[in-house]
């Protein structure tokens, strides 16, 4: 198992009145190879979600196991070396580096790794034709459009080739032509291989990946597997 | 991450954003340029007045005494001194006095009347010329001296050309002069001076000698004097009194002793209430130290006072870099999220902060030379190069106060929550 999470549990301001159970008892198994939908609506614990499995966040309680390690026993420094081996992010605002081009913000989890100049670059450059931005290198993020500016993240998400691609709502910013691209490549990067978690509040995104995870108010109201909308 | 890859990206962060690394730069330009100038200037200054100290002689010690019945106290100091000379070289009187010198066309008396100055300093006359450019060209009047056959010793004058004054012409009044090497050239130009008559108050002095050059690049000449023996000022100039003297002594410790000797001899001679006459003795030795202390203190005070500009500068760039850790919370959240560990996220605003100050520096350095210049030139008429020393400590200061100012910002970024850093707006 790939993925294993054991009652998880995250609570903001336990013990008080306003205490807010934004996870609330979460166990949730994801194979190696799956494509899976975390839906829900605001407020539903979807992108707490998304921080404890891509290890940006601590659970307050609970288990989480990546690959048979319990994630609550790693330093800090050992959750970095996991995000950027292990985890590809894909954000809703892109999250580049403003002040870096295209091919720096690709190469940037690659300098983190420490791999070297021609390595690196080789790397990011794979990444870059994969989403067919291989001639636009030297861009800054702010002379981009939001659809270029999402594969650029997405190039970056897959130049250390991870086992597991997070996006969270990676449509959200975009029109429905560019955000279907953008849905039709991370089926692809499925079908090549890579465990892909989608969180959207949208049924319709979410009707694009093979399995769906509901979470309503920190529960899990819903887990199934689905037809494919192949797109 | 490595250290060169990390060294680029905090250059591109600077120049991502020039006019605010330029900004908090100023600071550290302004500091560095200070200390750098004021440090130099003060060095320069220092080595110039122990060089002028040099060239006067160490060891001397400079004796005023006089009778109150105007009788000439020289015959008794310098047999007293014939006794000490275990620790004592030479005596001599160190009177100036004013005569006309002339040769040819040449006349003292219309020298140097275009605002310059000359005034005694140690024994030594100092001539200066406040008429700005074409200074060198300006020929002033020469200082006049009554000396013994000890002159050059206590003065630390060598003879050039001729011979030194001699015992003989003291004891016989002989009619004679050695001149400064700055004095030669006034009256003489390049011709040799040595048996040349000059006119002085009208009577007719044969020179005998000319000094080695001292002091070849001030314009505050010690080369610009003319020596007589003291017996003639019976006839050159009648009313001088000759008080002061010098003693050159044998070695810095003999100096001490001879001081407190003659002190002595002094005390006994002149009387306990001073009925004879008064006396003061000093060593010259205690002087050139207490002025040496002193240049210390001056460059420890000033140097203080620009350090604590620099230490504002520095303050500003702990300022700035914390705006900049809370400007770039989102960008420290996005390579958190992507791998980056805290160490990394620390190198980056440290080696950022530490960059920032070593171009501040070096701008600093430049401004700082330069200013050393334009300073030394204006205020001592001297040329002054900051040594390496002070420049690598200028370049050496102003890193370490990046790194310094930049550790707390840099800490503050890295201990930030990737998932709340990528929150931040």
């Amino acid at each position: 198992m790939l993925i294993e999470l054991k009652d998880i549990y995250k609570i903001y301001g336990e013990g008080l009145e306003s205490e807010v159970r934004a996870l609330d008892g979460i166990s949730l198994n994801i194979d190696r190879g799956e494509f899976v939908a975390i839906v829900g609506q605001s407020g539903s614990g979807k992108s707490t979600m998304m921080n404890v499995l891509g290890c940006l966040d601590i659970p307050t309680r609970g288990d989480y196991l990546l690959d048979g390690v319990n994630v609550k026993e790693l330093s800090d420094k050992e959750l970095s070396h996991i995000r950027n081996k292990q985890i590809g992010f894909i954000f809703q605002q892109y999250n580049l580096v403003q002040n870096l081009n295209v091919l720096e913000n690709v190469e940037l989890p690659l300098i983190y790794q420490g791999i070297g100049v021609e390595k690196r670059r080789e790397l990011a450059m794979e990444a870059l034709e994969r989403v067919g931005l291989e001639n636009r290198v030297k861009h800054k993020p702010t002379e981009m459009s939001g659809g270029q500016q999402q594969r650029v993240a997405i190039a970056r998400a897959i130049s250390t080739k991870p086992p597991i691609v997070m996006a969270d709502e990676p449509t959200g910013a975009l029109d429905s032509h560019t955000g279907h691209d953008v849905l039709k490549f991370l089926q692809q990067l499925n079908k090549d291989g890579s465990t892909v978690i989608l969180i959207t509040h949208d049924n319709g995104i979410a009707a694009t990946a093979r399995r769906v995870v509901r979470l309503a108010d920190g529960k899990k109201i819903e887990d199934h597997p689905q037809e494919v909308d192949w797109l | 991450m490595k250290i060169g890859q990390a060294l680029k990206m905090a250059l591109k962060s600077i120049l991502g954003n020039k006019g605010r690394s330029a900004l908090t730069m100023l600071g550290i330009i302004i500091g560095i340029a200070s200390v750098m100038t004021i440090v130099s200037v003060i060095n320069g200054a220092n080595k110039k007045s122990m060089e002028m100290m040099a060239a006067m002689g160490t060891n001397k010690i400079t004796v005023y005494a006089s009778y109150n019945n105007g009788q000439d106290v020289f015959q008794d100091l310098y047999d007293f001194c014939q006794q000490l000379n275990d620790y004592v070289d030479g005596v001599t009187p160190n009177s100036q006095f004013d005569a006309t010198v002339v040769y040819g066309t040449k006349n003292s008396s219309k020298m140097g009347g275009d605002g310059g100055m000359s005034y005694s300093m140690g024994g030594v006359t100092v001539t200066s010329d406040d008429g700005g450019g074409g200074s060198q060209n300006t020929e002033m009047p020469p200082t006049l001296y009554f000396g013994s056959d000890q002159y050059s010793v206590c003065n630390n004058f060598q003879i050039e050309k001729g011979r030194d004054l001699s015992l003989l012409d003291v004891k016989d009044y002989k009619q004679v002069c050695v001149l400064g090497a700055r004095a030669a050239q006034t009256f003489f130009n390049y011709t040799d001076p040595v048996g040349r008559e000059m006119q002085v108050n009208g009577l007719p002095y044969t020179v005998v000698g000319v000094y080695k050059e001292k002091d070849p690049d001030s314009q505050w000449s010690m080369d610009n004097i003319i020596v007589f023996p003291y017996t003639v000022s019976r006839t050159l100039a009648p009313d001088t009194q000759m008080s002061e003297f010098s003693v050159k002594a044998k070695s810095a410790d003999a100096a001490v002793e001879a001081t407190s000797r003659i002190i002595a001899f002094l005390t006994g001679l002149m009387g306990q209430n001073q009925e004879k006459g008064w006396d003061q003795v000093q060593n010259e030795n205690q002087w050139q130290q207490s002025s040496n202390d002193y240049a210390t203190m001056m460059s420890l005070v000033m140097g203080g006072i620009a350090a604590i500009s620099l230490l504002v500068g520095g303050i500003g760039i702990m300022n700035i870099m914390l705006v900049t850790v809370t400007e770039r919370t989102r960008e420290i959240g996005i390579r958190r999220a992507i791998g980056a560990e805290r160490s990394s996220i620390v190198t980056q605003f440290l080696i950022e902060a530490a960059m920032i100050c070593g171009i501040g520096g070096i701008i600093g350095i430049i401004i700082g030379t330069l200013g050393s210049r334009i300073a030394g030139r204006l205020l001592m008429q001297m040329d002054i190069w900051p040594s390496l020393n002070i420049t690598i400590g200028a370049f050496a200061l102003s890193v370490a106060l990046g790194i310094l100012f930049g550790i707390y910002p840099a800490a503050k970024a890295s201990k930030l929550q990737p998932v709340e850093a990528l929150r931040a707006e």
